[in-house]
């Protein structure tokens, strides 16, 4: 996606999502990746974001230091919803302390318990997107400026 | 005995919000029963059942509800009389290499880093040495193993860099088949026999991909399809089957910035599912057939790239 980006291939606007946001790092694509294959992708997911939204803030701590959504490693599908709750206080905490009324998940995984749980259970009022439902509604089409102008104002 | 609480301050207690708290005692996860003037009343050795389970201390005696069984255990290990005897116990199953033993310090700082250390009473320390100890039954049987979300925090936080996830991966793996929790034993077994988690057949899926793709020329991409078996694409594109199943809808962006960057991409009617939770069931004989699948399909197409969406 960031090939996309960097070739021109496809451009972005931040005009659709001007609220704040911030980024959560998966831990399979950051601190297990470069456990097991000797690089952890921190950096493309922020710079797409970015490349999407203007106000930015990240979660302390961050990257390889970033707490799990907690349900990971199949949590989400198992049936502890109270320890998996219970697990995601620390994620809840961080990004509250963001103040971001949007997060970006780049995991299906993180992104369920994100937006259909912590939101809920902690009272959070977020946006929750997939990165690449963020960069789907960033996508500037030639021609078609008129018609994104609109979906934001609805 | 009944332990009498406010939503808010059981909530406070245990780190989460007053209306999880009411959601718990509505599907009977916290067994209490509304109470007068907003409080809420619970058995005191439930309340105290539950903070065993959080890692809490109680707010009241543990003695005060010493009748019931599982309150019973805990108080014997308090009062030292709860021995384990290690002497018959092999020590060499979960690691091979006795020098373990020693490479954990035994510092804690994995129980500190990790965010359910205290569920069950058990944390990543307590675990890592039970191991050491050859109390692979115990582990094997605990749940606690199947909470962890194998995040690796413990083991990125770890000064001697003892491999925490990959014990607790195993773990799971020496479980009996029929006692893994929830549904990802299955889903692997049904990934096996028919190609995706959720059994998806595969004209209900070929229909669903033309059906969406017929909404997406309407929706502002004209000419889009979506290229099934294309031979020769660039990159291979596998799906989560939950969003075939649930979100159907969920698969257009991807779409959407495909059309856009006008890539040459290409879906597999068979084996296309990209959720693999061998992985997590810690099961590697699936996990590696499942790969498998996916590295046919893309030398059977020959793309040149995969994208797995997960």
């Amino acid at each position: 996606m960031l090939e996309y980006i960097q070739s021109g291939q496809i451009t972005l606007s931040q005009d659709f999502h001007t609220m704040k946001a911030t980024y959560h790092d998966p831990c399979n694509y950051g601190r297990k990746s470069e456990k097991a294959f000797g690089y952890g992708y921190y950096e493309e997911g922020r710079i797409i974001t970015k490349e999407c939204c203007a106000d930015f803030q990240d979660m302390e701590p961050n990257r390889e230091f970033n707490y799990c959504c907690g349900a990971g490693g199949g949590a989400w599908a198992l049936p502890y919803n109270a320890e998996r709750i219970f697990y995601g206080r620390v994620k809840a905490r961080q990004i509250e302390d963001t103040g971001a009324e949007l997060v970006i998940a780049p995991c299906h995984n993180c992104r369920d318990q994100l937006m259909k749980s912590l939101n809920k259970e902690f009272d959070l009022g977020i946006e929750v997107k997939y990165l690449w439902e963020l960069v789907a509604d960033s996508l500037v089409v030639p021609g078609q400026e008129v018609e994104a102008d609109k979906e934001t104002a609805e | 005995m009944m332990y009498e609480f406010k939503a808010s301050d059981l909530a406070e207690e245990i780190g989460v919000r007053r209306n999880t708290i009411r959601d718990w005692i509505r599907t009977g996860t916290i067994p209490a029963k509304e109470g007068p003037g907003k409080r809420y009343m619970m058995d005191v050795a439930e309340y105290i059942k539950l903070c065993d389970k959080f890692g809490r201390v109680p707010k009241v005696d543990v003695n005060m509800a010493i009748e019931v069984e599982e309150i019973k255990s805990l108080a014997e290990m308090e009062n030292g009389n709860h021995a384990i005897d290690l002497n018959n116990r092999k020590t060499d199953s979960l690691y091979t290499d006795p020098s373990w033993a020693d490479a954990c310090l035994t510092c804690g700082t994995c129980a500190s880093a990790c965010p359910i250390a205290g569920v069950d009473d058990l944390d990543p320390r307590k675990i890592v040495r039970m191991a050491m100890f050859g109390l692979e039954d115990e582990l094997v049987d605990s749940t606690w193993p199947w909470k962890c979300t194998m995040c690796a925090k413990c083991e990125n936080a770890c000064p001697m860099n003892i491999e925490i996830v990959a014990l607790m991966r195993k773990l799971r793996s020496k479980r009996e088949r029929d006692k893994v929790p929830g549904p990802i034993h299955k889903g692997v077994a049904t990934c096996l026999e028919r190609g995706n988690n959720l059994g998806i057949p595969k004209d209900d899926f070929l229909f669903l991909l033309e059906d969406l793709a017929e909404e997406m020329q309407e929706e502002g991409c004209p000419g889009f399809t979506v290229p099934v078996d294309k031979k020769g694409a660039r990159l291979l594109v596998t799906i989560n089957s939950k969003e075939p199943f649930a979100e159907p809808d969920d698969m257009k962006f991807w779409w959407k910035i495909f059309h856009t960057a006008k890539e040459d991409w290409t879906v597999a009617s068979e084996n296309w599912e990209g959720v693999n939770w061998g992985l997590f069931s810690g099961d590697d004989k699936s996990q590696k057939i499942i790969v498998g699948r996916i590295v046919d399909n893309i030398e059977k197409l020959g793309c040149e790239a995969l994208l797995l969406p997960e």
